[in-house]
């Protein structure tokens, strides 16, 4: 791989350490024992409460025959057009059992197009906290969960932790960071408040994001 | 002679002050904000103990920046990304369009980022012929006013949408009918999907730099920052060297606490973290990814260990927000990149402190910024720091030398202090009397020229404690 040229690197560094002979002064307090986040006692029920909250569509679904109707009927909802789907073996029996006519793009065969309308990948994660779905390259790529104006998750009760802590703490031991070049924690559909803070769904990625959540097999 | 910008912020700040539609758009944007705070700080155990734990990481990572840095470097290149280490705004610009002219780049998507505008990377790249999109709606917005963002956080605070949809239909030949911001966000979005697919090279901030996984974490609602480092074949992430953090497990406080500080959120929509391009099997993302790590100043600062502590900066915009003087000049006022408290005790180091020390007076000293800021910075003391700082350089004005030299010596003696006073209370008294009230020729026109006249106590202080006030 080619070295970048870093002729001010050593300079930087050097004036750091300078500047850090002098130790900063001892801060007025010190952390307390303190709880800083509530408990999570019944993590289903909270991420449940957190998606309304963030404009997340989840939906409880007993077994895959369910989730596949749930689907089938997400995408009877959309524009016509091509559905871009990650490329992987629980999708493909869904989207089979979904009887989808749309087009589909499968994640093998590169990245959504810019006219795809729908996306469904899988989840690496489920955060109760936040009601939130970390997903990662795995899932689709990068495109995969901001493309299309609607993405859609087929997740499992599961992969729900408590709390984001305990999702960092995971990825990053089983090392799912360090094989993704990408991750990100999603929270809600692509959003702006940016005009008079008014909140406007759909700014530049998904205007609806639905989670498939399934409880048994 | 050209104004200083000492001169320029009077000017400016007088004249903002006295605008009724701003101050109206402004309190109505901000009345939404602390509804939402509030309730978003509602949602901690111990909001409090959140910003502690924040301000502790933050002070573990300045106080071992050279650590987290060289840590975050390794891993970065160990998984094939390129760090470039900018001593300035120069170093910076060059070593981006140098990149962009070896891939032939002709247009490239921005997200937000403060960094790129301290160091005017835009005009730079735009001066080399390569066309330059701003994606976040709040900065496309400006970036078509060509004006600098008003806010860190939200740099279109200052327009209603009566005035973004007239914008949209002059610049972007966009035909809107009326001003619904639905309406007006789905013409910024057709219009700027066109440029992310077309853009060769897409360039973001950072939040946050990850030590210990050598990650960037990017923080946005809209999607742009994503798709801004998704579609175009370069990704390059311009950050300041102080944005480091030790562990990724630390953004699971500094997430909820900069998102909850920013906007009232629990967390920020897309919480994306980043560690390199492509990777084999990956379906999409860009071939190459560049870190240029800024310090334009920063390791001056980090120097000066009473002030240290302003690095650990996250740029939530909560001091800006409560501030009762940005509410009331706004954001253009300061003529900084970084406006507001923080704007104000930055400024002076990152540009010198002999033409912005006056920012440091920008400032009723009230402490509400201080009292909000998510790590704990001393705001209001850092500014009186940076006025002490001023008076030692010698870089006050000869006449305000003299002045306080003429007040220490009242205030040292009580016989002419009450001369002093019985004599001020006399002649303004005179001046009121005669109509003068706010005249050139009042002694209290600057604060009598916009308000009622400052209301004269019959007597002196003094004079009614010893009849008596001390015993009621």
């Amino acid at each position: 791989m080619q070295q970048t040229e870093n002729s001010s690197r050593d300079r930087i560094l050097e004036r750091i350490r300078a500047g850090l002979r002098a130790p900063a002064p001892e801060p007025a307090e010190t952390s307390s024992d303190s709880v800083i986040f509530e408990s999570i006692n019944n993590p289903l029920q909270r991420f449940q409460q957190e998606c309304v909250a963030n404009l997340t569509e989840c939906v409880l679904t007993a077994d895959t025959m369910a989730s596949a109707l749930q689907l089938a009927k997400v995408l009877e909802s959309l524009p016509a057009g091509e559905v871009f789907v990650q490329d992987d073996l629980s999708l493909r029996s869904l989207i089979e059992l979904a009887c989808s006519s749309r087009p589909i793009r499968w994640s093998s065969q590169g990245a959504p197009s810019e006219a795809s309308q729908a996306t469904v990948t899988l989840a690496e994660t489920l955060i109760a906290q936040t009601g939130s779905i970390l997903v990662t390259a795995s899932c689709g790529g990068r495109g995969a969960s901001v493309i299309a104006p609607c993405h859609i998750v087929f997740a499992t009760v599961a992969q729900l932790v408590p709390d984001l802590q305990t999702a960092l703490r995971s990825a990053f031991k089983e090392g799912r960071l360090a094989h993704n070049s990408f991750a990100c924690v999603i929270s809600g559909s692509s959003r702006t408040a940016d005009i008079e803070k008014i909140l406007v769904q759909g700014a530049h990625g998904p205007r609806r994001l639905v989670i498939i959540l399934q409880s048994g097999n | 002679m050209s104004a200083t910008a000492a001169q320029r912020f009077l000017q400016d700040a007088a004249v903002k002050s006295a605008d009724l539609v701003h101050r109206e758009i402004i309190l109505h944007g901000l009345e939404s904000y602390d509804a939402a705070v509030l309730r978003g700080r509602a949602r901690f155990k111990d909001w409090e103990a959140a910003r502690q734990r924040c301000q502790e990481i933050k002070r573990e990572a300045i106080n071992h920046l050279d650590r987290y840095l060289l840590q975050f470097e390794e891993r970065v290149i160990a998984h094939s990304g390129h760090v470039f280490w900018a001593a300035n705004g120069e170093e910076a610009c060059s070593y981006i369009k140098n990149l962009a002219s070896r891939h032939g780049v002709r247009t490239v998507v921005k997200s937000k980022s403060m960094v790129t505008e301290e160091i005017h990377l835009s005009p730079a790249l735009e001066k080399a012929g390569i066309k330059v999109w701003e994606t976040d709606l709040g900065e496309f917005i400006v970036q078509l006013r060509n004006e600098p963002p008003y806010h860190i956080v939200t740099p279109a605070m200052h327009l209603n949408r009566g005035q973004i949809s007239e914008l949209f239909r002059e610049k972007l030949g966009e035909d809107i009918h009326g001003d619904d911001p639905a309406e007006l966000v789905a013409a910024a979005r057709r219009n700027l999907r066109r440029a992310f697919f077309a853009a060769e090279m897409g360039i973001s901030g950072a939040n946050f730099l990850v030590a210990d996984s050598g990650l960037i974490a990017l923080s946005t609602n809209e999607g742009n920052g994503r798709l801004c480092t998704s579609l175009p074949r370069i990704h390059v992430a311009v950050t300041g060297i102080e944005k480091v953090i030790p562990r990724l497990e630390d953004l699971a406080y500094l997430w909820p606490v900069l998102a909850t500080s920013g906007t009232g959120q629990p967390i920020t929509t897309y919480s994306t973290l980043i560690g390199g391009p492509r990777k084999p099997g990956e379906p999409d993302g860009p071939e190459e990814f560049h870190v240029v790590l800024v310090d334009n100043g920063r390791s001056k600062l980090l120097a000066d260990a009473e002030q240290r502590e302003v690095l650990h900066c996250i740029r939530c915009g909560a001091c800006l927000n409560i501030c009762p003087v940005f509410r009331h000049i706004g954001g253009h006022s300061y003529g900084t990149t970084y406006q507001g408290p923080i704007g104000s005790v930055l400024t002076p180091h990152l540009r010198g402190l002999s033409d912005f020390q006056h920012l440091s007076y920008a400032s009723s000293l009230c402490g509400a910024c201080t009292s909000v800021c998510p790590v704990k910075i001393d705001l209001h003391h850092h500014l009186l720091h940076n006025r002490r700082n001023a008076a030692r350089a010698g870089t006050t004005k000869f006449s305000e030398r003299i002045m306080f030299r003429v007040w220490r010596y009242i205030i040292l003696h009580p016989q002419i202090y009450a001369l002093t006073g019985w004599l001020a209370r006399r002649t303004l008294r005179l001046f009121y009397g005669l109509g003068l009230a706010g005249s050139v020729v009042d002694p209290m026109r600057v604060w009598n020229r916009r308000r009622s006249a400052v209301p004269l106590p019959s007597e002196s202080f003094r004079t009614r404690w010893r009849k008596g006030l001390a015993t009621n």
